[in-house]
């Protein structure tokens, strides 16, 4: 449970209106599987501290979070931003990081990149950026980088999307990565186990919504019934709660999904979402 | 009455939301023949958010819609203005106006501005209707409608890699519109978008309000907005339903105000406006 030290800070911060009361019921802790630790490159936020990310977090009932690093869009030497990433996923504040590093396969010796974040720093997978590294999933390192990533047993995170296009910096404007390969890609490898992170789905091809291997948050999901529309086409077993934080205010996913019970989720189906998936996909 | 919201939903019960009189400034409803139906399936969502009111923007029959919606406004007239009938205590109305055509603008601003019951008008930001706001046909409809005392809501967009959004209006086209009319207030639809920019944009005319939905809930953006406009001038909308709840109320409740800046943002400057209007 939060500190009285730590419920007046977040008081101070919040309001006392929208914190949830002092001891409320929260059965079992939740996972967040799409944080980034580091400073956003184009703005300061209010949560880009470690410190006040685990804060926030652990008030709103978590126990882990999944971390990415933001040095990983734009930096080159992606082995410094991993272990700076490594060394800063330790348990905070009641907070559990998993580090999941960045690797670019356009980058010599990628594969390196990738070995180090398996053993040497023992992370459960991998965050891709496709778009801000400059290539698309036809790549010819692609299919090699998700059968290592398979090999070690890495969970990869693809992001599809870091940023609404509308709004990027002008002068590093990227599109949101076109997934239309990747079905036939991971039935070629069956073994890997891809997390799209950021992902808007409109709609769900066909193809895309009946692949075992193949999860998605709920970070970018919008609309009021669109927690409820993605579980129903994806299956409840493959959607995963993630915010996108420090970017996104990590509250509007989570009610998001409180929204998808008015829409018809499933109380079983939210539960899986909140708390089985993501512990699921970890040790599958 | 509504279940109680379950324990890790970090929205605050009804009971607690009540206490801010939340007004929605900005719906998003289906339009023609589906704008009744989406409102209905969005009360349980409204009773739980303890929304108390939504303003939807109508279509007239001005050519601000498809051709299909607008046949379909032609033939059922007495439905424009039916959410207000059916839901008087809930609805607000503004009318959306069509600047490629002035003339029949400016009837339909006396039919439901002027003789009611709507509170203001929206300007479109996209075909087939949207015109820049500096546009001088846009001004001669803005002259009628402060004649009329009506709110203006002026959807806005800075979308990088565009210089202007053809059918639309960035922040700074209304803000050179605003300058031209002191005593009338604008209400910026989503900020501009990259907010960063739309509230540079209008940081200097008092009579220009930014409103909060139609973007992600990125973390900063009511922070700054409070900083460089002061809480007075930003009012909540939420962008039903093809936005969330969670991104459009929460980029409000999670920000770092107090509690008097929040009841500001999400209904006081709305009800303020309207009765200033």
């Amino acid at each position: 449970m939060m500190s009285l030290t730590r419920r007046r800070l977040l008081h101070a911060t919040l309001g006392a209106a929208v914190l949830p009361a002092a001891g409320a019921p929260q059965a079992r802790p939740l996972i967040d599987v799409n944080v980034s630790l580091g400073h956003w490159p184009y703005r300061r936020l209010p949560l880009d501290e470690p410190a006040a990310l685990a804060a926030r977090l652990v008030a709103l009932g978590f126990d882990e979070a999944w971390a990415g690093s933001f040095e990983g869009l734009l930096h080159r030497d992606l082995a410094s931003v991993n272990a700076r990433l490594a060394a800063a996923c330790r348990p905070l504040d009641g907070l559990r990081l998993r580090a999941f590093g960045s690797v670019n396969p356009l980058l010599p010796d990628w594969a390196e990149d990738l070995r180090r974040c398996a053993i040497e720093h023992r992370m459960p997978g991998i965050r891709l950026h496709p778009n801000h590294h400059g290539y698309n999933l036809t790549h010819p390192s692609f299919a090699p980088l998700l059968h290592l990533a398979a090999e070690f047993g890495l969970i990869v995170q693809l992001v599809v999307s870091t940023e609404d296009t509308r709004t990027q910096h002008p002068l590093t404007r990227v599109a949101d990565v076109d997934l239309r390969p990747l079905p036939d890609l991971l039935r070629q490898e069956p073994e890997s186990r891809v997390l799209l992170l950021n992902h808007r789905p409109q709609a769900l091809p066909p193809e895309m919504a009946g692949l075992p291997n193949l999860f998605f948050d709920i970070a970018r999901t919008e609309g009021t019934d669109g927690v409820a529309r993605l579980v129903s086409l994806a299956g409840p077993e493959r959607v995963l709660f993630g915010s996108h934080a420090p970017f996104l205010i990590p509250e509007a996913a989570l009610i998001r999904v409180e929204e998808g019970l008015l829409a018809g989720l499933p109380e079983e189906a939210a539960d899986s979402l909140l708390f089985t998936n993501a512990r699921r996909l970890l040790h599958a | 009455m509504p279940a109680a919201p379950p324990a890790w939903s970090p929205l605050p019960p009804s009971g607690v939301l009540a206490r801010y009189e939340i007004w929605d400034s900005y719906l998003t409803q289906e339009r023609g023949a589906a704008t009744v139906p989406t409102i209905e399936a969005l009360l349980p969502l409204v009773e739980r958010a303890a929304l108390k009111k939504l303003c939807y923007f109508a279509d007239v029959g001005l050519g601000t819609a498809s051709p299909a919606i607008e046949a379909w406004v032609s033939t059922h007239p007495d439905q424009i203005d039916e959410p207000l009938r059916r839901w008087p205590e809930l609805m607000l109305g503004m009318i959306q106006l069509n600047a490629r055509d002035v003339p029949r603008s400016l009837v339909a601003l006396d039919r439901w501005l002027r003789d009611g019951p709507m509170v203001g008008v929206y300007f479109p930001g996209s075909a087939p209707a949207g015109l820049p706001c500096t546009h001088p046909d846009v001004a001669r409809l803005v002259e009628r409608v402060a004649e009329l005392g009506g709110s203006i809501m002026m959807h806005t967009w800075y979308k990088t890699g565009e210089a202007g959004p053809p059918h639309g209006s960035t922040p700074s086209d209304l803000a050179e519109l605003a300058a031209r009319f002191p005593g009338q207030t604008f209400i910026c639809a989503h900020a501009g978008g990259n907010w960063e920019l739309g509230l540079r944009a209008v940081h200097e005319l008092p009579n220009v309000v930014v409103e909060t939905s139609g973007f992600d809930a990125t973390a900063g953006f009511l922070e700054m907005a409070v900083r460089e406009l002061g809480a007075e001038r930003v009012v909540f909308g939420s962008h039903l339903p093809s936005r969330s709840l969670g991104t459009e109320l929460g980029k409000i409740l999670f920000a770092g105000l107090d509690e008097n800046q929040k009841r500001l943002v999400l209904g006081g400057n709305f009800r303020r406006l309207l009765r200033r209007a």
